[in-house]
């Protein structure tokens, strides 16, 4: 007689329980650490290298918070570099996406010229920014184009223009994004729907209005969001082109935490600032989301 | 006339392809030709923009690059992306398969598959000084194991979401059938899941590496000294009186190129990758 084989360990306990928790303890070791200390820090005072200990300020940071005009300039800032960037991003990437489809007849242009324009997105913000400040720098490509044809030098980097500069520099690398998002869901839009159209004599215009662009409502919305959550969280530009300046010409709200982290090192008010920052993300998300999906 | 404005229709529309075109190439090749400059040639006026008309090539940038610290960097970036890279995709692989196959079980639920994207929506900047303060008490601050271990903890959420999305696609029934026929859990997935996964697996490698290879902000705040990447190196090589753009341009160009082949190769999963980002 066979001996009866000792149960081995069931492949769905195995897989389905055991093995996910070697990734979740991953996450947690640094997720554990990050949680608590948002927590703990946002009721402190303590200025890194010159105070001895962290000291309780109950919630001195939050109304420091509510009066910190710089704080409420960088949240204008922000506003107008992702909002109005998000827009000329997302309207050129439209305009790109159905140009590509409607007037390149030959495929494989099309796709070459796809494959081109997805070019920059790919390229590290480290180095775009570098492309750009290359460009807009005093004595840099830009002016030195505008000089030799006669016209005068544009301060890019300077304080009026500083942050249109970086925003253009957005719109240059990640205008990729929309335009790819746009395209693609062109392209499942059935091709009957054309031919039916066509076949009514319905203009090129009526076509767009009434086919193309509720069709595209969703994939615009979602490229939208996408654009707009990711240039308010990444501060590489800012970072890198102006550092926030001349003065503060240029600091955006992820900056402004950057600079309260780790030049002041206010490590109680970053701590708070951190979280505000991050919940903004998700307010603007929800807010986003209501107005443009819920009103249906 | 219908015809005619069709036909200025089309002039319009080819002639903003043109015009966004040159928008996009121009700062490419500027860059470009900026590495194969000597510092002299690079800012003048007017511009000098034609190689060989304007100015003679040199590879003096790119002799710099390799000769110098510089050159390691691009190693330090790799050791970073790969090491990285590979722990991200091996780890949210365990998690993706729980969450495509046993979404019944306690703690594969919508619930923490939302808290992992939560952790990908959390602005790293938010993070960056309690992650940094993290290694240094550690006393890891500036070595690989915090690059890479801080790499691999921001991506697991991305590589879960885009290897559950794969896995999803993948019937369930051929495991059953493979399992019934008797083979091991292990034989099943090498012999069903992952051909299957094949390209999808592939380009969730190559996507995660490039998003790790051109992380920036980390870079600077973790290491930057011992440990040095190519991002993070950058604004250092603009502090002194003369900014060897010649120098950035090189290194500018060669950190794209294998980016530049991944969206090549993996052109039809690029949309996906970059919607989870």
């Amino acid at each position: 007689m066979k001996a009866v084989k000792p149960k081995r360990l069931g492949r769905e306990r195995l897989l389905g329980g055991i093995a996910p928790l070697i990734p979740t303890i991953a996450i947690w070791s640094m997720v554990g650490f990050l949680f608590p200390w948002f927590l703990y820090m946002m009721f402190q005072e303590y200025t890194a290298g010159a105070m001895e200990r962290p000291r309780f300020a109950g919630i001195a940071n939050f109304i420091k918070l509510a009066h910190d005009t710089r704080f409420w300039t960088a949240v204008g800032r922000t506003a107008y570099y992702s909002g109005v960037g998000t827009l000329i991003q997302v309207l050129l990437g439209l305009i790109i996406a159905l140009s590509l489809i409607k007037f390149i007849k030959s495929d494989k242009l099309r796709l070459v010229l796809l494959i081109f324009y997805l070019i920059p997105m790919m390229i590290s913000e480290a180095v775009s920014s570098h492309i750009w400040l290359m460009l807009a720098t005093p004595q840099g490509y830009l002016n030195s184009i505008l000089r030799s044809l006669g016209l005068p030098a544009l301060p890019w980097i300077g304080p009026e223009l500083a942050l249109t500069t970086i925003m253009i520099a957005d719109i240059w690398q990640w205008t990729s994004l929309p335009l790819l998002i746009i395209y693609a869901a062109r392209l499942s839009i059935p091709q009957s729907l054309y031919e039916a159209a066509r076949l009514d004599e319905a203009s090129d215009w009526m076509i767009l209005r009434q086919i193309t662009l509720p069709y595209l409502k969703t994939p615009i919305l979602i490229a939208a969001l996408l654009r707009f959550m990711d240039s308010y969280k990444f501060i590489d530009k800012v970072l890198l082109m102006t550092y926030g300046g001349p003065g503060y010409a240029s600091e955006t709200l992820g900056f402004y935490v950057y600079q309260v982290s780790f030049t002041y090192r206010y490590l109680g008010y970053s701590g708070l600032l951190g979280l505000v920052v991050a919940f903004g993300v998700a307010g603007v998300l929800l807010i986003f989301w209501r107005v443009f999906r819920g009103g249906k | 006339m219908k015809e005619r404005k069709r036909r200025i229709g089309r002039v319009i529309g080819l002639m903003i392809l043109a015009i966004y075109t040159i928008a996009i190439a121009f700062p490419l090749y500027v860059t470009i030709i900026s590495g194969f400059k000597d510092i002299n040639d690079v800012f003048t006026i007017p511009p000098k923009l034609i190689p060989y008309v304007d100015f003679k090539p040199t590879l003096k940038p790119f002799v710099w690059i390799f000769s110098t610290r510089a050159g390691r960097t691009f190693i330090d970036s790799l050791i970073c992306s790969v090491s990285s890279t590979a722990l991200a995709v091996g780890l949210g692989f365990l998690s993706a398969y729980a969450y495509s196959r046993y979404p019944y079980l306690r703690g594969n639920g919508e619930g923490s598959f939302f808290f992992l994207l939560t952790l990908r929506m959390f602005p790293p900047v938010a993070a960056a000084l309690p992650v940094y303060l993290y290694w240094s008490y550690l006393n890891l601050y500036d070595t690989y194991p915090a690059l890479i271990w801080t790499y691999t903890i921001f991506n697991i959420p991305l590589t879960v979401w885009l290897l559950r999305g794969f896995l999803d696609e993948i019937p369930k029934s051929l495991e059953d059938a493979a399992l019934v026929d008797g083979m091991t859990t292990w034989q099943s997935f090498r012999k069903i899941v992952f051909p299957l996964l094949g390209a999808g697996l592939a380009a969730t490698v190559a996507l995660t590496w490039v998003f790790v290879w051109n992380e920036f902000l980390f870079a600077l705040k973790l290491a930057g000294n011992r440990v040095l990447t190519y991002t993070a190196l950058l604004p250092q090589m603009r502090v002194g009186q003369r900014v060897q753009w010649n120098n950035i341009a090189g290194i500018g160009s060669i950190a794209v190129i294998a980016p530049i082949i991944i969206l090549i190769l993996f052109r039809k999963y690029v949309i996906r990758l970059y919607m989870a980002r």
